[in-house]
């Protein structure tokens, strides 16, 4: 049942402006579900290491922000908006980066971890913001082509909007099945015992790094789709308000759950743009909501809905 | 580089290191007694900086306000210990991302309260000019950070060794939990550090208001170099506060000087090297990289 739901929903999703031409606002309605599908994929990149490898990271927008300027900036310096370019770019950028910062960070742990991530990803911030030359600076970097693929192209918001939801599918896809792999259950087993997994004989460290990388080339991609939605990329995408929203989205949603990430890069997205738009205080209110599921609802509103559902079914 | 800019420009790395410090210690003492790094160590250093500028706009007193904000800080902190973090006694983890929410909280509040844009605080009578050093011309109240930040790290090696507070500080360092076993009120102990390490904050955002100006964003700036002294210095104690500060804080400023594009990276670069070869940090005790 649950499959035939999720694929529906996401069929749903992946047509919806074909679909929603009656709908009052319907335009609006699909940039703000664009905007939440990148969002998605940030979340769901980051929960790999909050989720399952429990790796607290804290410095995630590191990867979000370099993929968004790779993309912009290889499309800007190679005078190409070929997909496969600027995406691979978007990509290679963002988890060279994450080896870099992985290879630091990895052999500290909880607090530690999130501390290192914290600092190591405000290094990037500083580069993109004083390294003005090749970012723009302060400024941010405006005017992004749109990219194209093979013949297609993407300008048009409706052909953005499916290659978002496309990428989104792809990148649920390697997340659901990298959560039933052995691969994927390993990363678990080093979250809930690590000197136990290094005993069974595992590379526990090489685990957590590859999953850093990973998770990082995923963040990469999301920027760099953001950066294609909004045609513009500013230091802000790399700074730690990003990097705590990814957080936040993780833990609101779920974490360790598919749908978590998804359902809390919708309530960010939400406060961010709609309840930004009616008061002035929106910050606040996320930082209530947040303190709020920290004190009592750790598990996020999935992990919250699954065990109360188990409750009821007993 | 002349003369008179070296001279000038460790100047002012030592009056940012001197900042630095006691931005620092409250954070490492936080975490020293709690295991806890508050993240939201940031805003109750800007909030410091905006109490100051209300007061300051209230009384005209600076003098006023730098004893006004630390205690208006330290009474943020001493609700917030009890109110939120103990709640959760026990799951650092949870309790650090707890203070990321009460950062967020604050920062957005001041904004909606005192406005999103640029301020300034004037330097205090009797700091407002500049003496000849070296041939040529620096200001008086970079110096007076200098000399408060010594005068505060030696009270607070006062305290730490030779007062009744400092030796239960040290015990709850080494083991709160023993310490709670022994008849001591932790729960108290922890609020009251709680407490201190937010009114150290606050100081420091009300020291740094007249050099450093007040802007949206300096909760991050903040926050950020208090945690790059922490880690090159070594988390929890008052020594690594201190070396972390004295390394980073001129460190930052040369390479401001001479490597404009640079100077954030090469505190990383910094950061980096000492994490691989020292993971405890200059003086810590605690391994950050395991």
């Amino acid at each position: 049942m649950a499959p035939l739901a999720s694929i529906g929903f996401y069929l749903a999703l992946l047509t919806f402006p074909d679909w929603s031409g009656a709908i009052e606002g319907s335009r609006y309605m699909t940039t703000i579900l664009r905007d939440m599908t990148v969002f998605a994929i940030y979340a769901l990149s980051l929960d790999l290491l909050v989720g399952r490898a429990g790796m607290p990271s804290l410095g995630h927008a590191a990867f979000y922000g370099s993929g968004a300027y790779a993309a912009a900036i290889a499309s800007q310096r190679l005078a190409t908006s070929e997909l496969t370019v600027t995406l691979a770019a978007a990509i290679a950028v963002s988890a060279a980066l994450a080896l870099v910062i992985g290879l630091l960070c990895v052999r500290a742990t909880g607090i530690f971890f999130l501390m290192l991530t914290l600092a190591f990803a405000q290094m990037v911030f500083a580069v993109a913001f004083q390294w003005t030359d090749v970012t723009g600076g302060s400024n941010g970097f405006a005017g992004i082509a749109r990219p194209t693929f093979g013949g297609l192209e993407t300008s048009a918001p409706e052909a953005l909007y499916r290659l978002v939801v496309i990428v989104f599918g792809l990148v649920s896809l390697l997340i659901w099945w990298i959560s039933r792999s052995h691969y994927g259950r390993a990363l678990v087993g080093v979250r809930e015992n690590e000197r136990r997994m290094r005993a069974l004989g595992y590379h526990t460290r090489r685990l957590k790094l590859s999953a850093f990388v990973l998770a990082g080339a995923l963040a990469g991609v999301a920027g760099a789709l953001s950066a294609w939605s909004f045609r513009f990329v500013s230091p802000n995408d790399a700074g730690i308000g990003r990097s705590v929203e990814a957080f936040v989205m993780v833990l609101i949603g779920g974490a360790g759950t598919l749908l978590g990430p998804i359902v809390g890069a919708g309530v960010v997205l939400y406060i961010d743009r709609v309840l930004s738009s009616a008061i002035p205080f929106s910050q606040a209110v996320l930082g209530v909501v947040f303190v709020a599921f920290v004190l009592a609802a750790r598990q996020g509103i999935v992990g919250s809905l699954r065990a109360a559902l188990v409750r009821v079914r007993r | 580089m002349s003369l008179e800019l070296v001279v000038q420009q460790a100047l002012n790395g030592i009056s940012f290191g001197a900042l630095l410090f006691i931005l620092a210690a409250g954070l490492s003492l936080i975490f020293g007694m709690m295991d806890v790094v508050n993240l939201a160590h940031g805003a109750f250093y800007m909030l410091g900086a905006y109490v100051a500028l209300q007061v300051v706009q209230i009384t005209g007193q600076f003098w006023i306000a730098i004893v006004v904000a630390p205690v208006v800080l330290a009474a943020v902190g001493f609700v917030i210990e009890p109110l939120l973090l103990r709640r959760l006694r026990g799951r650092h983890l949870d309790q650090v991302l707890l203070t990321i929410g009460v950062g967020f909280v604050i920062v957005d509040l001041i904004g909606l309260y005192w406005g999103r844009e640029v301020r300034t605080l004037p330097f205090p009578p009797g700091f407002d000019r500049s003496i000849d050093i070296g041939g040529s011309a620096y200001p008086t109240y970079r110096l007076f950070v200098i000399a408060f930040a010594v005068l505060l790290a030696g009270t607070l090696y006062w305290i730490h060794r030779r007062t009744a507070m400092g030796a239960l500080i040290r015990a709850g360092v080494d083991d709160a939990q023993m310490l709670s076993a022994l008849g001591v009120d932790t729960d108290r102990l922890f609020a009251i550090t709680f407490a201190v390490g937010a009114g150290l904050a606050g100081l420091a955002g009300v020291v740094a208001a007249p050099a450093f100006g007040i802007q949206p964003g300096m909760d991050v700036d903040a926050l950020i170099f208090s945690l790059i002294v922490v880690v090159v210095g070594g988390l929890g104690t008052l020594n690594g506060a201190a070396a972390g500060a004295a390394l980073v804080g001129p460190a930052e400023t040369f390479g401001k000087v001479l490597f404009p594009q640079f100077a954030l990276a090469l505190i990383f670069a910094i950061m980096a090297v000492i994490l691989l070869g020292r993971p405890s940090g200059l003086f810590g005790r605690i391994r950050i990289g395991r």
